[in-house]
């Protein structure tokens, strides 16, 4: 039956009992009048019902409905078929965002969405990381106001987004640089997207890339401008015996100089382009120890000598460690020239009559730190993540003076890392340095396995 | 400033004359940045940087002023917004100044360059405080755009730092010159470029009272921080 037809009948059965029980008195008519205005009644109140519980449905989809009859249960059903449904959509699209943010947080660039009046609408973590935004606090925040780099600035004044902004980072500091490339998308209707990398790294590289052709002809011009003078010296003057044999002297020296530069510069690209050493070699870690000590000690006395006669001051040398039993595994040479070049640096950077420690100490995982303190001068913190580059010069002057090539410490950190092991350099000015290298357990071994005596 | 206007064109001059502001400020900021990484590395090519922004800033500084005063006769702004526009008008001529301080670092580092005296010279401690006082500069530009006047009490605190910072570095450059009076004329130098940057904390530190005026609209200018305290609550 449709509901309108039954809506109709029960009207007509209304006035149906209404003129039935006014027939008594003889007054149909009137009967049938009060049926209809009491059906009016009953069904304006339901309908009244009605209109309440579509009111408290849509703030709270779950209230159920009150008992409703006819037309209006079937209008209850089809209201709540359609809110259900509209749920479901809102929670799909919900799902659909949130999914979408989360792709764009797991992206490893800077993501900052930006409206028509390039205030930011919403941005991802690494883009906090990268400008020190506050994702919830600088929303709806002019992206200007907070990112204020003249570069940024101009380039979105012009709506110039060919090409890409370099800028440095608000938390950027002298230890610690940030350098960011941001670029910058148009889309929609004057909208943009604000993509951010950290190029750090990559500006640091070529920096290096640029120096290093630089410093080694620069380095190896050094000497060879000595040479050249005193190849000429010989050539175009008569020099007596002594004189010609300290001239042939000193060319020696540089000629060993440069030897020495060539050499470091072949080993670094021998141990960079080579596969990682053998693991079944193993060395007593005492002998690569003792060794150093023998050479560190021969250094010194040799130094002092060298710069003020026989009683110069020498180094106060600590060993601590020494006559471990273990054994270490890779190449030999390799870690003895690193190990050595980290007390080389000590002994030249320390002045003569300073305190040098090396220890040895055994970690509780099965590793082991291998450490040297030195009483020097220190180096200060800007200084400390661009030690082991090539040439790298905290002061150019001193340690050319004191015979480095400035290959030593990229030697080391190469030697290491080949080795599984890590270089961690802790100085501030005034304070010394202390250079440690930590090898992993899997590298060492505590007594030999073939045991000869 | 996210309250609306009824009129939609007074809400748009306000934030073009805080993006000007902002971008004056970016522009400072920059300056003195490139002044302090002069300072430590004696780069030349740095210092001509500063020099060249120095108009840049002088040219917003007039551009700034001119649109502070149309909006105020356009729209005879009251209570916050004349604040507002009160304390941009005070802020701009202190990133202008600031802008000088590192104007002067610029020119005053350039000296030291040029008279080949810069190696031996202590500037550990001064590089410290520079590098505080441009992160100040660079913390109350973010509270002016956020409005935040937590930082903004906190700037005022460590304004003390750099004071401190700059005493001791004055003591220590009179041993210098004591101990040889070859490195006077560096000291001299040195002696201004930390003022410049003792000047600079300064700014810093009016900007922040400012951006309490505009929010609690108390002027706490030469007042106690437990005063200033007492108003934030």
């Amino acid at each position: 039956m449709s509901p309108l037809i039954s809506r109709l009948a029960i009207l007509l059965s209304f006035m149906a009992v209404g003129a039935a029980l006014a027939a008594l008195s003889g007054q149909s008519a009137v009967g049938l009048a009060a049926g209809a205005v009491l059906w009016l009644a009953l069904d304006s109140w339901r309908a009244l019902r009605f209109v309440n519980w579509l009111a408290r449905i849509r703030d709270n989809p779950a209230t159920p409905p009150p008992r409703f009859f006819g037309i209006r249960k079937e209008a209850s059903e089809r209201v709540q078929r359609l809110l259900r449904k509209q749920a479901l959509e809102a929670a799909e699209h919900e799902s659909r965002l949130h999914n979408m943010q989360s792709a764009l947080q797991a992206s490893p660039n800077g993501v900052i969405i930006l409206d028509e009046q390039e205030h930011i609408e919403w941005c991802n973590r690494m883009a906090c990381e990268h400008f020190g935004l506050d994702a919830r606090r600088d929303l709806n925040q002019r992206v200007t106001h907070l990112l204020r780099a003249p570069t940024l600035v101009k380039s979105l004044a012009a709506r110039d987004f060919d090409e890409a902004v370099t800028l440095e980072s608000p938390l950027s500091t002298a230890a610690r640089p940030l350098r960011l490339e941001a670029r910058l998308f148009p889309y929609g209707q004057g909208r943009l997207l604000m993509l951010s990398r950290d190029i750090t790294v990559i500006e640091q590289a070529e920096a290096m890339r640029r120096d290093f052709v630089a410093n080694v002809s620069h380095e190896i011009r050094t000497p060879l401008t000595v040479l050249t003078g005193f190849i000429e010296t010989l050539q175009n003057l008569p020099l007596d015996e002594d004189a010609r044999a300290n001239t042939l002297k000193r060319m020696a020296q540089q000629a060993a100089r440069m030897k020495t530069l060539v050499d470091d510069l072949l080993t670094l690209s021998r141990i960079e382009g080579s596969a990682s050493p053998d693991e079944r070699e193993w060395t007593p870690v005492r002998a690569l120890l003792q060794r150093c000590e023998a050479d560190a000690r021969a250094l010194s006395a040799n130094l002092s000598a060298n710069l003020s006669g026989q009683d110069a001051p020498r180094h106060e040398f600590v060993f601590e460690g020494v006559a471990v039993a273990g054994e270490i595994a890779g190449s030999a040479k390799e870690l003895q020239s690193a190990l050595f070049n980290i007390i080389n640096n000590a002994i030249r950077y320390t002045p003569p009559g300073g305190r040098i420690e090396v220890r040895w100490t055994p970690e509780p995982d099965g590793g082991a730190r291998f450490s040297v303190r030195d009483s020097g001068p220190g180096i200060a913190p800007e200084h400390i993540p661009r030690l082991t580059e090539r040439f790298y010069r905290v002061d150019s002057d001193r340690s050319r003076a004191s015979g480095g090539t400035g290959l030593g410490l990229s030697i080391v950190k190469h030697v290491l890392q080949r080795h599984d092991a890590a270089l961690r350099i802790e100085s501030a000015p005034g304070q010394g340095a202390c250079f440690t290298a930590t090898f992993p357990a899997s590298r060492l071994r505590a007594a030999p396995a073939t045991a000869a005596d | 400033m996210t309250e609306k206007h009824l009129s939609s064109q007074f809400d748009s001059d306000l934030n073009r004359v805080s993006s000007q502001l902002m971008e004056m400020g970016g522009l400072v900021e920059t300056q003195i940045q490139r002044a302090v990484s002069a300072l430590a590395n004696y780069s030349v090519a740095l210092i001509n940087d500063v020099l060249d922004t120095e108009e840049k800033v002088d040219a917003l500084e007039v551009e700034i002023d001119h649109a502070l005063t149309t909006v105020i006769a356009r729209r005879q702004p009251a209570a916050r917004d004349l604040r507002l526009l009160l304390a941009i008008s005070k802020i701009t001529t202190n990133l202008e100044r600031t802008g000088d301080e590192a104007y002067k670092i610029a020119k005053r580092v350039k000296s030291i360059v040029e008279s080949g005296e810069s190696r031996k010279m202590p500037i550990g401690d001064l590089r410290l405080a520079s590098d505080l006082a441009a992160g100040l500069i660079h913390r109350v530009l973010d509270a002016f755009a956020r409005l935040d006047i937590v930082d903004a009490v906190a700037i005022l605190k460590e304004d003390d730092l750099i004071d401190q910072e700059f005493k001791g570095f004055t003591r220590k450059l009179i041993t210098y010159m004591m101990e040889d009076p070859r490195t006077i004329s560096s000291s001299l130098d040195l002696l201004f470029i930390a003022k410049a940057v003792e000047r600079i904390g300064d700014h810093a530190k009016n900007i922040a009272e400012f951006i309490i005026y505009i929010v609690k609209g108390t002027d706490i200018r030469h007042s106690s921080l437990t005063r200033i305290e007492s108003v934030i609550q």
